[in-house]
């Protein structure tokens, strides 16, 4: 019951990161073109790399979760058919709790450094976009995706997944 | 225990974990993370996470990747590539074996619009293996044109491939796209060579398609104009200097959208799909590309890369003999890696070999992107073969793999070709771009 709470949450957590990834690339697209046309017209569009720039956060870590719940992130399948399925199952479990503490610690990392960001006053060069928010943005991605892990990690102890078949 | 013993542990433990099918940037960013804390300090390891994932993500250059990427998902979404096909049906498909060469054609197309090997076989998968089964073509010749005709996705510029050597090595973009334009050319040509070949010496395996009216030609080549507008735009802009690589894949990637939109072939959810892909597939590559920004690090702090390029240049079998070795090595790991995760492994090893030896890098990033064309089509894993074999899944996984050998016999003929004659490389760069 717990599980399947969490799942519904989870896949609503990864249904927003996929959409702030696609309104990230659709701003990154428009900006872009947009210099380009202004370019043309001896108008550049001021700041625009900048847009671009922090856009490319939500796309990068925006389809981390995404990529993961499709079986997409790659992996050698090459032993696969020899191991026996309860083998399969504890090697699956095991790369997906593996991934969850790597994730956990991308987005430890990334937390750490919002303060820094912070203190130092980091931002982009010509808009002045604070980069903390985003540092903080990537941090809550990772850790979508890491949840994301767990929850398949535990939904394959507890018998409620088949182990899926990597890519 | 000395770096370089700590270094060659590293790389076993990291094929362990490989073959237990743990993720490949996972099982980088565990051996690297362990690796730097060890040979200098957790901070230190910890500091390449934090740093590189955010340079690597807000990189305005590396947004090249998912736009090109949204504009092949796009033109597949959008029925563009199908019409691409349709036009060299039309002009080559009654020639013995011709629904085959009009599949690499467009395939090549496919491959100018697109950076993505699978992107471009799931494509022209769909698009003509019902036409060939049709028309009575064996399976081993359909699915084998098919996947080896998607991996002209890496070669053809813009190429994932390309940005991602670019990227590892510090090597110009753009130089490295026109490389790849005749090479990728000549490697079209190659298979339909093959496939003429093939047909000639055993007509049985592709038999002449339906011979086409010059109006139905006509027709065909019309369907076929926006795709081909949005090739020149997009890769003419780069090379014409109007555009960076980023910046033309961005316009392409619009204007796909708005053709789409206008002319009512693309859905709303078309669209929310081609976007969905695309930020997904972005985040497969570019997590791959921050693993290798914390594995490449350690391998440096190990000095494995030196001790291997002290090994090779050590070795009596001169400057080509040792190229061919390490291409020798890259024929070998595609077998087992995966082309994005090959690149990433060796290149802190093998580019400053090369580079040492004096060869041409440009030269040798298409000889690389080549190679991991050659990976994504050898037994027994596969890529493009697996994605063929989704689209064809009554065709048995060894027919494809029978289908796909001729063609990699062209690729090793491409592959004798540039090493013999690195001018098909390097004339478009430096022609255009200047002699470096």
């Amino acid at each position: 019951m717990i599980l399947s709470r969490l799942s519904w949450l989870t896949d609503r957590l990864i249904d927003l990161s996929v959409l702030l990834g696609a309104v990230g690339l659709l701003v990154a697209l428009g900006t872009t073109t947009a210099d380009v046309v202004g370019r043309a017209f001896g108008r550049p569009l001021y700041g625009a790399r900048d847009v671009v720039s922090m856009a490319g956060v939500f796309v990068v870590f925006g389809g981390m979760a995404h990529a993961h719940r499709k079986g997409a992130h790659v992996a050698v399948d090459l032993l696969e058919r020899h191991f026996s399925p309860g083998l399969n199952r504890v090697l699956t479990v095991a790369g997906h709790m593996l991934g969850a503490a790597v994730f956990l610690l991308i987005a430890r990392q990334f937390w750490l450094q919002v303060d820094l960001a912070r203190m130092l006053n980091m931002s982009t060069n010509l808009l002045y976009l604070p980069r903390a928010p985003f540092l903080m943005a990537m941090s809550a991605l990772s850790a979508i995706c890491a949840l994301s892990m767990t929850l398949n990690a535990l939904q394959l102890i507890f018998g409620h997944q088949k182990p899926e078949v990597t890519r | 225990m000395s770096p370089e013993t700590v270094g060659f542990i590293g790389i076993g433990i990291l094929l362990v974990l490989l073959a237990i099918r743990i993720p490949v940037a996972i099982a980088m960013f565990l051996v690297g993370l362990g690796g730097i804390a060890y040979l200098r300090n957790e901070t230190a390891a910890l500091s390449y996470l934090a740093n590189d994932g955010f340079s690597l993500a807000s990189s305005a250059d590396l947004l090249v990747i998912p736009l090109f990427i949204l504009m092949g998902n796009v033109a597949t979404e959008s029925g563009m590539s199908r019409k691409l096909y349709d036009a060299a049906y039309a002009w080559i498909g009654s020639w013995r074996g011709g629904l085959a060469s009009a599949t690499v054609v467009g395939s090549g197309g496919f491959a100018a619009l697109s950076g993505s090997s699978v992107a471009s076989a799931l494509t022209m998968g769909r698009v003509s293996l019902g036409e060939m089964q049709r028309f009575g073509y064996s399976p081993r010749l359909s699915t084998g044109a098919v996947a080896a005709g998607g991996t002209l996705g890496i070669l053809i510029p813009p190429s994932t491939g390309f940005v991602l050597y670019a990227i590892l090595t510090q090597e110009s973009i753009g130089r490295l796209f026109l490389a790849g334009v005749l090479p990728g050319l000549l490697l079209v040509v190659l298979f339909i060579a093959t496939i003429m070949v093939m047909s000639t010496i055993n007509p049985a395996l592709g038999p002449s398609g339906p011979r086409t009216s010059w109006s139905d030609k006509g027709r065909a080549t019309l369907g076929s104009l926006p795709l081909i507008g949005l090739v020149v735009l997009t890769i003419g802009g780069i090379y014409g200097g109007l555009f960076s690589p980023t910046e033309a894949a961005g316009v392409g990637a619009l204007m796909a959208i708005l053709y789409g939109l206008v002319t009512r072939t693309l859905s709303f959810t078309g669209l929310s799909k081609a976007l969905s892909d695309s930020v997904s597939t972005t985040a497969v590559v570019m997590l791959i590309l921050i693993a290798a920004h914390v594995f490449g690090p350690f391998l440096a702090f190990s000095r494995v890369p030196t001790l291997v390029g002290e090994f090779l240049t050590g070795l009596k079998v001169g400057v080509y003999g040792v190229l061919i070795l390490i291409l020798a090595c890259y024929l070998i790991l595609g077998c087992f890696l995966e082309g994005y995760a090959m690149l990433v492994l060796t290149m802190p090893i093998f580019f400053p070999v090369i580079t040492s030896l004096g060869f041409d890098p440009i030269w040798f990033g298409v000889l690389a992107v080549v190679m991991l064309e050659m990976g994504l089509i050898t037994p027994p894993v596969g890529m493009n073969v697996f994605i063929v074999k989704s689209v064809a899944p009554s065709v048995p996984l060894s027919d494809i793999f029978r289908g796909v050998a001729p063609f990699l016999l062209s690729m090793v003929v491409l592959v004798a070709l540039l090493i013999l004659f690195p001018q098909i490389a390097l004339i478009l760069p430096n022609t255009m771009l200047g002699v470096r």
